[in-house]
């Protein structure tokens, strides 16, 4: 996988994930910040920092872009959420636009 | 109801009648917001309190139970202190006074509460009292709700809307509670009978601009007499009331003095519409009496531009008629159930905005639609520029250029016969036509086919057959086509494939069989498909229209379909309306087959006895 095909998801707690630039896509906001020229540092990094967002939570959007991505090829399947993390998971998808 | 008998409709009743709309769209997929919302009205248990969450949260939260009925008295608990704006409960089940504690929690962030059908009363708009920004209120339905009730709304001044809709308790008493509402724009008593002597509270809310009083039989002349003052009025239902010619008098002085306060003279770019209108059935004791004299002369005072009138059923004659041909801006004209005839329409011909005319069962015949068309030969150019340019020359030069911009045309139930459709042959922007229980036959209907912006025809009516829909199938754009008892047989159904737009289609004159279906299968943007009364269709024209996916409803009644047929629908799964009435088919059958396979089945036919 080429780098610049990737791109790095860093949790509150300064946990890395690695996914890939379509898959976080996904998101609204992350595209914002991924495609608008020159104004974010992430556009250039491809390291994007949610300082607000934990790492269980974090890992569980990251599944969901995942989750998205199949659904749109016809792997139409349920996307499983824990009830504890419902409403934390509601916040962070309302701040990520997805 | 199979629909035994033919019937009446389309009858330009584009509000109350939303277009089915096909629900498919089931690929795209949901947004984790959507997700976790689903998933918390799922466990909606376990949630005491979103006032943690920032509102635009709690409010989709509170949205989602309230879409998917899942809110109760209980749940709403946690709702409270929230900071939401919008709560529409309307029509909600089980909404009470108990709720009103957590509705006003919301305080100064509320902004729109509907709470139409509720058991509220007095004592629970008691809590509204802290809402100070709330903007829009709607209580239709709400008969616990008194004059004492509204005393305690009476200092929301921010309100703009408020809607009390078919409430027998509220008098004029109680109205002086509107008369500090002086934000109002819009205020709703349709059907509330007890208000007479009440509007004269509204003399100050110079801001409404909306006022329906439709159906409340108890106003009368002397109500309108308040209304003298609102200069800001531009819409007044009063269709059904007890206003005649006196009370119509009164607002000829509202709009006389419109352009003095604003100090405008000319035309006006400002419009207003007015519904008068009688009643259906026509009780002699709310007969209408308007005189088109006086009802002009208002109308005429008013330098605004009329766009929209509405005279259903108000008796009026030919007398006056000449009176219309002034009104050059108006784009919508109801003359539907008057004893009018074609010398009327002589003088419509200068209504060149016209876009809706509704002659329903009036006296028109083939000579009153020249009117209509405009004299093709003469229409230079030159001509053109000056109506645009001087709108004073209209009526001189209308009948040069015709009525083109009518896009939809009312003839139910007239005398109109095929030698009239040759004067609508030049009004290309026509996109709605009914002929609806005219005399019209097939040798008219080639006057049609180069409409090519019809995208609904009704055609109900014995004479039309096989030969007439031969001459339509250049109309490739249509997608309401209403056949219903035309004597279409099978080989006229060849002609319906041209339409591949169809979303409705009605065929309902007896002369179908299997075989003619089979031209009916791929006309796969079908949402609507009515082909009751073709007593000889079989379980084999169900096997055929399986295919139909984007079929919401469907009519086979009065046929040989029996309960075996039913298989073959499973596949129509937005379908949520079945009627078939009169064939060899048991409602526990139907019911077998909405719950294994068509979940959005809603109505059905032949129903489960109740004692089942």
């Amino acid at each position: 996988m080429k780098k610049e095909d990737t791109v790095k998801l860093i949790s509150a707690e300064g946990f890395e994930f690695v996914i890939d630039k379509e898959a976080a896509m996904v998101s609204q906001t992350i595209r914002n910040m991924l495609t608008s020229p020159g104004s974010f540092a992430e556009t250039q990094d491809g390291k994007v920092t949610f300082p607000e967002i934990s790492t269980t939570i974090l890992e569980k959007i990251c599944q969901y872009f995942y989750w998205s991505l199949q659904y749109a090829r016809g792997k139409e399947t349920d996307f499983h959420i824990e009830p504890e993390l419902t409403l934390e998971l509601m916040m962070a998808a309302n701040y990520l636009h997805t | 109801m199979g629909g035994a008998c033919s019937r009446k409709r389309g009858q330009l009743d584009h509000e109350d009648r939303p277009p089915l709309e096909i629900q498919r769209g089931q690929g795209k997929c949901p947004s984790l917001m959507e997700l976790c919302a689903h998933k918390i009205r799922e466990d909606i248990d376990r949630y005491s309190t979103f006032s943690m969450l920032p509102r635009d949260i709690s409010q989709q939260i509170f949205n989602e139970l309230v879409n998917s009925q899942r809110l109760t008295d209980i749940s709403l608990e946690a709702f409270r202190d929230c900071a939401l704006q919008d709560l529409y409960l309307g029509e909600y089940p089980g909404v009470n006074d108990k709720w009103m504690d957590v509705i006003a929690s919301q305080g100064s962030s509320l902004l729109c509460v509907d709470l139409s059908g509720s058991d509220v009363s007095n004592s629970g708009l008691i809590n509204l009292k802290d809402c100070t920004n709330l903007q829009s209120l709607n209580f239709n339905d709400c008969n616990q709700i008194s004059d004492c009730g509204l005393g305690h709304i009476s200092d929301l001044s921010n309100l703009t809307s408020l809607s009390f809709r078919r409430n027998n308790a509220i008098t004029a008493q109680g109205m002086s509670a509107f008369a500090g509402l002086i934000n109002l724009s819009k205020l709703d008593l349709e059907r509330c009978i007890g208000i007479h002597g009440g509007l004269g509270h509204l003399k100050g809310l110079t801001k409404l601009e909306s006022l329906n009083i439709k159906w409340c039989n108890c106003i009368t002349d002397s109500d309108m007499k308040p209304l003298s003052g609102l200069r800001n009025l531009k819409s007044l239902q009063i269709s059904c009331s007890k206003v005649t010619d006196v009370g119509i008098t009164y607002l000829k002085a509202t709009w006389t003095t419109i352009p003095l306060c604003h100090g405008e003279w000319g035309r006006s770019a400002k419009a207003f519409s007015i519904e008068f209108g009688g009643l259906p059935s026509d009780g002699c004791m709310l007969r209408l009496s308007f005189s088109l004299n006086i009802l002009f002369s208002c109308i005429y005072a008013a330098l605004g531009d009329l766009l929209y009138l509405n005279l259903n059923r108000c008796h009026l004659s030919d007398d006056g008629c000449e009176k219309f041909s002034r009104l050059g801006s108006l784009k919508v004209l109801n003359l539907g159930f008057n004893d009018i005839t074609d010398a009327c329409l002589v003088h419509l011909k200068g209504l060149t905005n016209l876009e809706s005319l509704n002659l329903d069962s009036c006296g028109i015949g083939d000579d009153g639609l020249v009117n209509l068309a405009g004299d093709y030969f003469n229409s230079f150019p030159v001509i053109t520029f000056i109506y645009l340019s001087r709108p004073f020359f209209i009526p001189i030069y209308a009948n040069v250029l015709g009525l083109y911009h009518l896009k939809c045309l009312e003839l139910s139930d007239t005398q109109v016969g095929s030698s009239g459709l040759r004067h609508l042959s030049g009004l290309a922007s026509l996109e709605s036509i009914n002929l609806s229980f005219t005399v019209v036959a097939d040798g008219g209907l080639r006057r049609l086919s180069g409409l090519s912006s019809l995208k609904s025809l009704n055609l109900d009516n014995r004479q039309i057959t096989d030969t007439g829909l031969a001459a339509l199938t250049s109309l490739t754009g249509l997608t309401h086509l209403d056949l219903f008892g035309a004597r279409i047989t099978d080989s006229g159904t060849t002609y319906l494939r041209n339409f591949k737009n169809l979303r409705s289609l009605e065929i309902c004159g007896g002369g179908l069989t299997d075989a003619g279906v089979k031209h009916i299968k791929d006309l796969t943007s079908l949402s609507l498909l009515n082909l009751s009364q073709n007593s000889n269709l079989t379980d084999k024209t169900l096997e055929l229209i399986s295919g139909l996916t984007g079929l919401v409803s469907l009519n086979v009644s009065n046929s040989r379909i029996t309960s075996a047929g039913l298989r073959h629908l499973k596949p129509l799964k937005n379908l949520r309306s079945l009627t078939l009435e009169s064939c060899k088919v048991a409602a526990n059958d139907i019911k077998k087959l909405q719950l294994s396979d068509l979940p959005d089945l809603v109505s059905f036919r032949p129903e489960l006895s109740p004692s089942y």
